[in-house]
């Protein structure tokens, strides 16, 4: 909402600074965006050409002499529009114009001492001052003072502050609305705009009739002997600074109430109207609008309408042909009121915006219905435009009184403000305030429609009594309650905490991504991943779904950082992923997963980082060869728990990795599925009593077929009552081993349970190890 | 015979002291108090002493013994030291190397989220999740957004179906707690919310808030100051002073801004809070009595307050990061810094 400064302090009687008020709106809750200076220049006053004489050295210049009130100046123009006698604005040497200085200087040889402006130099248009827009010198009218600043002779010193509007004050986007509050804030008396007018008789007003349900008052004014010429100066001016283009005297004091009275005026020829005017639905018709377009007007829509034809589409636009014309002669002024909800759909529908159709969107009152009326018609009346011959006011009258009392208004604030304060601060606003001993009944005045119950009453109470007075204080009422995480929450911080232990650094990225991943992952076109929760209005289409993995944004993730040159580093990220059946019809199940990724590293510190988060929380499970068809065959695995898979892991699947763009071979991806982990009854790890005799460890070393899985085979050597603890060191292929083979060297620690071991129970243990592994794994021990 | 030992002393404590290897020093123990040593052959002398001047004599050959030792053990302790020191002044390495040791870091954002966690259990907060696909009904109905209101355009939100929606606000939790957990509340409700918002570098379409609210008797608008000034205090600085302004949010009525005092010049004015001293934080007020009622809780018995801060920025603001972008697009770069 722009909030020319000039204008609004015709309606409040005060003179303190554009700055000044500025802190005052954003203290009582209105945002100031930016502040717009106009007349931004100095060293410019006005001046009168007295004698012009060709330029000795350029045909194109020429020599003005200018009367700048004490003197007689020299300037050297180029500018052919001047004459000997036109007053024109003269920067003098020194002059600051849109921050270039303007300094003496020769032109071609002859001294010019300063020079004369265009309204564009000056930064002004047509609409702040007459001649503004003309190719060259600007030419002012005769009557101002030679010598005078140009700023204060035509008032050019305007400030206009761009201010924001909450959504629950409507009755803002006008002047007397923000009028109101800096009034009462500023605690200076609130001066009314007039709405006085003559009312002359013989005019016959249009009968209306309201059938559409959307439109809930409908007024007009009628006005004979108009004669349509330009608006006066000062309101294009305040037109203009309100960034709304001059057009005609009546269409402009249509713009100038919605602005200073927040309400939509349409003004219709009067003489191009046939019988009643109707305000009813759409009828399948067309109508070309203001702005030459052609538009259906169908049964959602509310439509202005004479007896024969549509006349405007209510609340959003007039239709072109009974638009104010050069011709017009009389005019139906509507004020009306339609459903914010209606316009919106309407204006959605037909894809037309207007000044109009956003006040409505926003909120229009019964008060401004009624006062932005009159208002129009005052100015009609006042400025001369015209004979108001008719005058149809509302008819319903707004009555909401809010009965509360000192208590619940201070107690939802929690202060004691003195009752004086309340009811100055209320009846400022325009309420009135009822006291019978500490009870308070307020009258709503009608353009507060935001204003529902004393909570709202206490917030118009402490924004102008000052939040700065409320104490702080600790929940003096309140019980005392027992705060904290949840298990489950817990268990996903200390995930996490697992994971940067390990070295991994956590990533974020968007919940969404594009479903052209599904193929970078090479998934099958049966894959329950590529039934991904679409999302309607997305931003474009690489953000278009609800992630059902992490995988590829990790991937993608990876291939930023290889491609700024990073590398060797481990990613993790803890995320949802999002699976519902399609369509939605009930919320989808939102996963909560956690992906690793590596650039660098192998495939067994990728397993041993989910392994120890795993083991963390008890979580048994056993590894088989992964399907993933985004990780390399060989160098993947699952984990599965209870029959299920809960974690994939492994080397990135070269055209995996080709599809993200990755050159780099090395880089292992792994996921898992925490829901388990974080509903796992029990986390605690039991003691186990420490071993009271010496343990023994033996090494031992065999050969085994290559497709022998040592992990297997420590299973099975684990088995053994007697054995604690089995550790791989090494495994060797090479020359002494037939090919096909390995051999696999392995530490095995024997812990006895009741008494030292003897040498007799240690190479029976031993010998039944090698035994077994004969037996299941063809292994051959190496002497 | 006693003139004697004593030279011996002294010779063989000067020969020791003077010694400059341990093998020296073992070859000079040997040479006096080994078997064929000079005190050994002394004392084997003593048996051709009259028995009477045996005892005395025994004394002194044994004391001469103890001295002579005592001197060789402490020349002995000196050159291990001298041995020592000489072969660790050659294990000198180069102390301005740096070995990579990677240790992993959370998230900037995680960091301040569980910092502001912490504060808010410690004052009895329970900490409560709810879902970031939501339903319109918790999204906007029960927070007092009919359908027609401005609030359900403004926030340009993404839609799966026209019931269906990613959340605009943490505050749908709100409603979620409410209606399973009856007062007193105190809760919080940290999470991811989307907008639809092109990226930009005060923009992302994701980003992460945090939800408060307590409901009980008595609650009052001073609490509200009370709790988040000390939040502020403990979460910024201690000098950290906050500042309400008036607001508007469809569930709470009475509603604020709440501004702290700039955390980089602390309200002097700077170009992090433009010139203003105050940095804008997050948005709060009294829980609207609709949205109560509408919970099953019976307004005139209890009120409330909630607020709702956005991470993302608050993290940008301790961390001076300029682009709201950055933090989404894992750099490791920018992952290592903090």
């Amino acid at each position: 909402m722009k909030l020319p400064i000039s204008w609004l302090k015709e309606f409040v009687d005060t003179d303190e600074s554009a700055e000044n008020i500025s802190k005052v709106l954003v203290g009582i809750g209105f945002e100031v965006e930016d502040v717009i200076r106009y007349g931004n220049f100095s060293g410019v006053v006005i001046g009168k050409i007295k004698a012009i004489e060709p330029h000795p050295n350029a045909d194109k210049l020429r020599i003005c002499s200018v009367d700048v009130g004490n003197e007689n100046v020299t300037i050297v123009t180029g500018a052919k529009n001047v004459q000997v006698g036109d007053v024109v604005p003269v920067a003098l040497d020194g002059a600051v114009l849109l921050d270039k200085k303007i300094v003496a200087a020769p032109l071609r040889g002859v001294m010019s001492y300063g020079m004369m402006c265009s309204g564009a130099e000056l930064g002004i248009s047509e609409a702040f001052c007459d001649g503004a827009s003309v190719d060259g010198i600007m030419i002012l009218s005769n009557d101002l003072t030679v010598g005078e600043d140009l700023i204060k002779a035509l008032s050019l010193d305007e400030v206009v502050l761009d201010v924001s509007i909450t959504a629950n004050r409507p009755d803002c986007h006008s002047i007397i609305g923000l009028a109101r509050e800096v009034a009462t804030a500023l605690g200076c008396k609130f001066i009314a705009p007039s709405i006085d007018f003559t009312v002359h008789s013989g005019g016959i007003m249009p009968k209306v009739n309201i059938t559409s349900p959307d439109c809930s008052d409908y007024t007009c004014g009628l006005i004979e002997d108009v004669k349509i010429e330009k608006s006066p100066k000062w309101m294009q001016r305040r037109l203009f600074m309100s960034d709304i283009h001059p057009i005609n005297n009546i269409v402009d004091i249509t713009n100038y109430v919605l602005l200073e009275i927040g309400q939509p005026l349409h003004a219709f020829d009067f003489d191009l109207l046939e019988g009643n005017i109707n305000v009813r639905t759409g009828q399948n018709e067309k109508l070309v609008a203001l702005n030459d377009e052609e538009y259906t007007l169908t049964s959602t829509m509310t439509v202005i309408a004479d007896d024969k034809k549509p006349l405007a589409i209510a609340g959003v636009m007039g239709g072109i042909y009974s638009g104010i014309s050069n011709k017009t002669r009389a005019v139906l002024l509507e004020s009306a009121r339609f459903g914010r909800g209606s316009v919106r759909a309407t204006s959605l529908r037909l894809g037309l915006r207007s000044d109009s159709s956003t006040k409505f969107e926003r909120g229009v009152d019964c008060f401004s219905v009624e006062y932005g009326r009159r208002r129009a018609l005052s100015l009609i009346d006042k400025l001369g435009y015209g004979k108001v011959v008719g005058d149809e006011p509302i008819k319903r009258e707004y009555n909401k009184t809010i009965n509360t009392t000192l208590d619940e208004i201070n107690g939802i604030l929690g202060i004691e403000v003195p009752k004086k304060n309340i009811i100055e601060i209320l009846q400022t606003l325009g309420m009135e305030v009822t006291m019978d001993c500490r009870s308070l009944a307020v009258k709503i005045p009608a353009y507060r429609e935001d204003i529902d119950n004393f909570t709202d009453l206490a917030e118009e109470v402490i924004r102008f009594y000052g939040y700065d007075k409320m104490k702080e204080t600790f929940l003096p009422t309140a019980s005392v309650t027992v705060g904290g995480m949840t298990s489950s929450q817990k268990r996903k911080e200390e995930i996490k905490d697992i994971m940067c232990s390990m070295g991994a650094y956590e990533i974020m990225t968007y919940s969404f991504t594009s479903d052209s991943v599904f193929d970078k992952l090479n998934l099958s076109p049966s894959d329950g991943r590529r039934n991904a929760i679409r999302i309607i209005n997305p931003i474009s289409e690489d953000l278009s779904v609800m992630k059902t993995e992490l995988v590829s944004g990790m991937a993608s993730v990876i291939f930023n950082n290889l491609s700024k040159k990073n590398d060797n580093f481990t990613l993790f990220e803890f995320a949802k992923t999002y699976v519902g059946e399609l369509p939605l019809r009930d919320l989808p199940h939102e996963n909560d997963i956690l992906c690793v990724g590596m650039a660098g590293g192998d495939f067994y510190k990728l397993k041993a980082m989910f392994a120890a988060v795993l083991s963390r929380f008890n979580i048994d499970y056993t590894v088989k060869r992964s399907t993933e068809p985004y990780l390399h065959p060989g160098i993947s695995a699952d984990f599965v728990c209870d029959g299920k898979v809960i974690c994939s892991l492994g080397k990135l699947h070269p055209s995996a990795a080709k599809n993200f763009g990755i050159k780099k071979s090395e880089v292992y991806i792994g996921s898992l599925d925490c829901t388990l982990i974080l509903s796992a009854f029990n986390a605690t790890h039991k003691y186990v009593p420490l071993p009271k005799f010496p343990s023994v460890t033996r090494d031992l070393a065999f050969v085994v077929s290559e497709d022998a899985a040592v992990g297997e085979i420590m299973s099975v050597i684990k088995e053994n009552d007697l054995v604690g603890d089995v550790e791989l060191f090494d495994i060797y292929r090479g020359e002494q081993i037939e090919s096909g083979n390995k051999s696999v060297a392995l530490k095995i620690t024997l812990v006895p349970r009741e008494k030292t071991l003897v040498d007799a129970e240690i190479s029976a243990t031993m010998e039944n190890i090698i035994e077994r592994l004969g037996k299941e794994f063809g292994a051959k021990v190496r002497v | 015979m006693e003139e004697k030992i004593h030279e011996l002393i002294e010779t063989t404590k000067s020969k020791a002291l003077s010694s400059q290897s341990i093998r020296e020093l073992t070859d000079l123990k040997v040479e006096i108090l080994g078997k064929s040593g000079a005190l050994t052959g002394i004392l084997r002398g003593l048996k051709d002493l009259s028995p009477d001047l045996r005892p005395a004599m025994g004394k002194i050959v044994n004391e001469a013994r103890e001295k002579i030792e005592a001197f060789i053990a402490l020349r002995l302790s000196e050159l291990e030291r001298e041995e020592l020191d000489k072969k660790l002044s050659k294990e000198r390495i180069d102390i301005s190397i740096d070995k990579n040791i990677p240790l992993g870091k959370l998230h900037p954002l995680n960091v301040i989220k569980r910092k502001a966690i912490d504060f808010f259990v410690s004052m009895g907060f329970m900490v409560s999740d709810s879902p970031e696909i939501e339903t319109t009904y918790y999204n906007f109905d029960m927070l007092n957004i009919p359908p027609d209101h401005p609030a359900r355009e403004l926030q340009d939100t993404f839609f799966i179906t026209d019931k269906i929606l990613l959340r605009t606000q943490t505050s749908a939790g709100q409603i979620r707690t409410m209606e399973k957990v009856k007062p007193p509340i105190k809760m919080i409700s940290p999470g991811r919310v989307f907008r639809s918002d092109e990226a930009d570098a005060t923009h992302t379409p994701c980003f992460h808030q945090l939800e408060g609210l307590v409901v009980d008797k008595g609650i009052t608008m001073c609490d509200l100051k009370g709790i988040l000034s000390s939040f502020a205090k403990h979460f910024f600085d201690k000098d950290t002073t906050i500042r309400f302004r008036p607001s508007y949010f469809p569930f709470t009525e009475p509603s604020v801004e709440v501004d702290v005092s700039c955390v980089h010049c602390g309200g002097k004015g700077c170009n992090v809070c433009k010139g203003t001293g105050f940095i804008e934080i997050l948005g709060a007020g009294m829980v609207n009595r609709r949205v109560l009622s509408g919970c099953g809780i019976d307004p005139d018995v209890y009120t409330g307050f909630a607020f709702g801060m956005g991470l993302d920025r608050i993290t940008a603001i301790i961390h001076g990061i300029n682009d709201a972008r950055v933090p989404f697009e894992g750099d490791v770069r920018f992952l290592k810094q903090f």
